[in-house]
C-alpha cells in the first residue's frame, strides 16, 4: 500500500474553551492530557470536570503518546473535496498505555496496514498552516 | 420536494391509514440535525392550532424511537391525545449525511477527528467493526451477509429503492468505501419521510387499523468514542438498554418474532444481533451465516430490507415495518404469525444515545 502518511491534515482543528490549553501545547510541539488532581485519573478529550470523581481540580502534564492500535480505517471515497488527493488514507485509534479508557484518533505513519495491539510512539506532525496533531506508528517506522 | 411537504404528506398518510382526521391531532414529535422543517411551522402547515404536545428532539438515529417512547408517555399522562411522531428528511438531495454539501456536524468531537479527515459515519463504524473483526475473529463476508440477506428481503417490497437481487461476489466486487466496508455495508441516502400515530390503547382500537400495542419502550445513554470510560469499544448502549426494555414488555429475546434492527451499516445489526441477546457476545457472525436472521428464520431482521435496501429514514422506516409485519400486511415478506416485534434505533457507540421498542398484536 502506498497510502499518504498521515500528514495531510485537511482541516485546522477548532478549539473550544476547554480544549484551548490542549491545541496550544500542541502548537508548542508538547502533547499534554488533563489529569485530575483528586483521584489521579487521566482524560482525553479535554473537559473541567472528572467523569470519575466530579473535581473540577485537574492539570495539564506532558505525555509521550506510547501506546497500543486499538483499531483503524483505511478511507478510500474522498468525503470532502479537500480529500480528493490524499485518498486513500489510514487513520488509526490507539489505547494509550498509561490508562486502557484513554482512546485516541490519530493519523498513521508507517506505510503498511496496522496490526491490532501492536504497539505504537507518538510523533507530532506539522500541518500545511503550522498546527501540530499526534500521529501514531510503530517505532521503527517513525521519520527520523 | 421540501421537507414540509414531505413531512405533511406522510402525516397524512398516517391519518388516512388510521380513518382521523387532522382536527384530532394534538400532539407533533420530531427528531433532527438542523436538517428539517420546524415542527411548529408543519404544525402551522397543518392547521392545528392549539398543539398540546410537541418535542423537537436534537439527534440522528439514536433517538429515532426515544420520540416514540415520550409520545406513548405523553398520551399515558394525559398531555396529548393523538401524537404523530414523524421524520422528514432529503438525505440524498439536501444533506447527505457522507458529507458532500453539508457542513461538519456541530459536535465538540469533531475537532479531534476532523484534521486527519476523520469525520463521518462510514469511518465511525468502521472503525469499531474492524475493532469486533480483531477480537472476535467477524469476517467481512459475515458483514456481507447482512447486506445479502436483507437485500433478498427487499425484493418481496415493492416500496424499496434496491430490489434487484445481490450475491456475496456482488457484495465483494463493490468498491471500498472505507476498509473494512465496502459500498453495500453502507446505508442508502435518502428523500423520505414517515409518520407514525401515537394514542391510547382504548382510542386506538376505534379507528381503522387494528392497533399495534407499546409494550416496552427504552432509552441508553452508552459510551461514545470520547467517553472515557469504556475500554471496550465492541459493547454498545443496546446492551444496557435490552433489559430493561425486555422487562417493561414481559418478554425475552426468544418471544421476539421478527426484529427491524437499525443499519446505518451491516456491523451494527451484527453488534444489536449480540447486544440484544439473541446470541452471545462476539457470536454475531457465524449467527448471522445460520441463516437464522433471514425470512425463515428463527429471529427475521429487518424484513424490509433495512437501510439498506430499503431506503433511510433515520429508523422510523424500521417502527412502519414492524407495523406493517404485527398487522400482516407484509405481503410476500410476512413472518407467519408474527405477535411480538423488537424495533431499534442506533446502538449508541457511536453517539452515545440509543432507544428502542417491542411492539406486540393487540390480542
Amino acid at each position: 500500500m502506498s497510502d499518504t502518511p498521515a500528514a495531510f491534515l485537511p482541516f485546522a482543528p477548532t478549539p473550544d474553551r476547554d480544549s484551548r490549553p490542549y491545541w496550544d501545547a500542541l502548537a508548542q510541539g508538547r502533547f499534554e492530557l488533563q489529569r485530575c488532581q483528586a483521584c489521579r485519573a487521566l482524560r482525553w478529550p479535554a473537559r473541567e470536570i472528572c467523569n470519575r470523581c466530579r473535581s473540577f481540580e485537574n492539570s495539564w502534564e506532558e505525555h509521550d503518546g506510547q501506546g497500543c492500535v486499538a483499531s483503524w480505517v483505511r478511507t478510500h471515497q474522498a468525503f470532502a473535496p479537500a480529500l480528493r488527493d490524499a485518498v486513500p488514507y489510514t487513520v488509526v485509534q490507539v489505547r494509550l498505555d498509561a490508562q486502557d479508557d484513554l482512546l485516541l484518533i490519530g493519523g498513521w505513519l508507517a506505510a503498511r496496514t496496522p496490526r491490532f495491539e501492536e504497539p505504537v510512539s507518538m510523533q507530532l506532525l506539522a500541518g500545511s498552516d503550522g498546527h501540530h496533531l499526534p500521529c501514531w506508528g510503530p517505532a521503527e517506522d517513525l521519520p527520523a | 420536494m421540501s421537507t414540509l411537504t414531505l413531512g405533511t404528506r406522510a402525516i397524512q398518510a398516517a391519518l388516512d391509514d388510521a380513518g382521523l382526521d387532522a382536527e384530532a391531532l394534538d400532539g407533533l414529535a420530531t427528531f433532527r440535525v438542523g436538517d428539517s422543517v420546524l415542527p411548529s411551522i408543519l404544525a402551522q402547515a397543518l392547521g392545528i392550532r392549539d398543539l398540546r404536545y410537541y418535542v423537537d428532539q436534537f439527534g440522528g438515529g439514536s433517538v429515532s424511537h426515544s420520540v416514540i417512547g415520550q409520545a406513548a408517555l405523553a398520551v399515558h399522562a394525559g398531555v396529548a391525545d393523538y401524537v404523530v411522531c414523524y421524520r422528514a428528511l432529503n438525505a440524498r438531495s439536501e444533506f447527505r449525511m457522507g458529507g458532500t454539501g453539508r457542513p461538519l456536524v456541530d459536535a465538540v468531537e469533531t475537532q479531534y477527528q476532523a484534521p486527519y479527515g476523520y469525520f463521518v459515519p462510514p469511518q465511525q463504524f468502521a472503525m469499531v467493526a474492524r475493532a469486533h473483526m480483531e477480537k472476535y475473529g467477524t469476517t467481512e463476508a459475515q458483514l456481507g451477509r447482512v447486506a445479502v440477506t436483507q437485500r433478498a428481503n427487499a425484493v418481496h417490497n415493492e416500496r424499496a429503492m434496491m430490489r434487484a437481487p445481490m450475491t456475496l461476489e456482488d457484495y465483494f466486487a463493490a468498491r471500498w468505501v472505507v476498509e473494512p466496508f465496502r459500498l453495500f455495508d453502507c446505508c442508502l441516502e435518502t428523500d423520505a419521510a414517515v409518520a407514525v400515530l401515537v394514542t391510547s390503547a382504548e382510542r386506538a382500537r376505534d379507528l381503522r387499523k387494528p392497533p399495534v400495542l407499546i409494550s416496552g419502550a427504552a432509552w441508553g445513554s452508552g459510551q461514545t468514542l470520547y467517553s472515557n470510560q469504556q475500554p471496550d469499544t465492541t459493547r454498545t448502549a443496546a446492551a444496557d438498554l435490552a433489559p430493561r426494555l425486555f422487562e417493561m414488555a414481559g418478554v425475552g429475546p426468544n418471544d421476539i418474532d421478527v426484529a427491524q434492527l437499525y443499519d446505518c451499516f451491516t456491523y451494527s445489526v451484527l453488534v444489536q444481533l449480540e447486544d440484544y441477546g439473541f446470541c452471545a457476545k462476539g457470536e454475531g457472525g457465524p449467527f448471522l451465516e445460520s441463516g437464522a436472521t433471514a425470512l425463515g428464520g428463527s429471529i427475521p431482521v429487518n424484513t424490509h430490507g433495512g437501510f439498506l435496501s430499503e431506503g433511510y429514514v433515520h429508523g422510523l422506516n424500521h417502527v412502519y415495518e414492524c407495523v406493517s409485519q404485527l398487522r400482516g400486511e407484509a405481503g410476500a415478506r410476512q413472518v407467519d404469525g408474527a405477535r411480538v416485534g423488537l424495533s431499534t434505533a442506533q446502538p449508541g457507540y457511536i453517539s452515545g444515545n440509543a432507544s428502542a421498542l417491542v411492539l406486540r398484536t393487540d390480542a
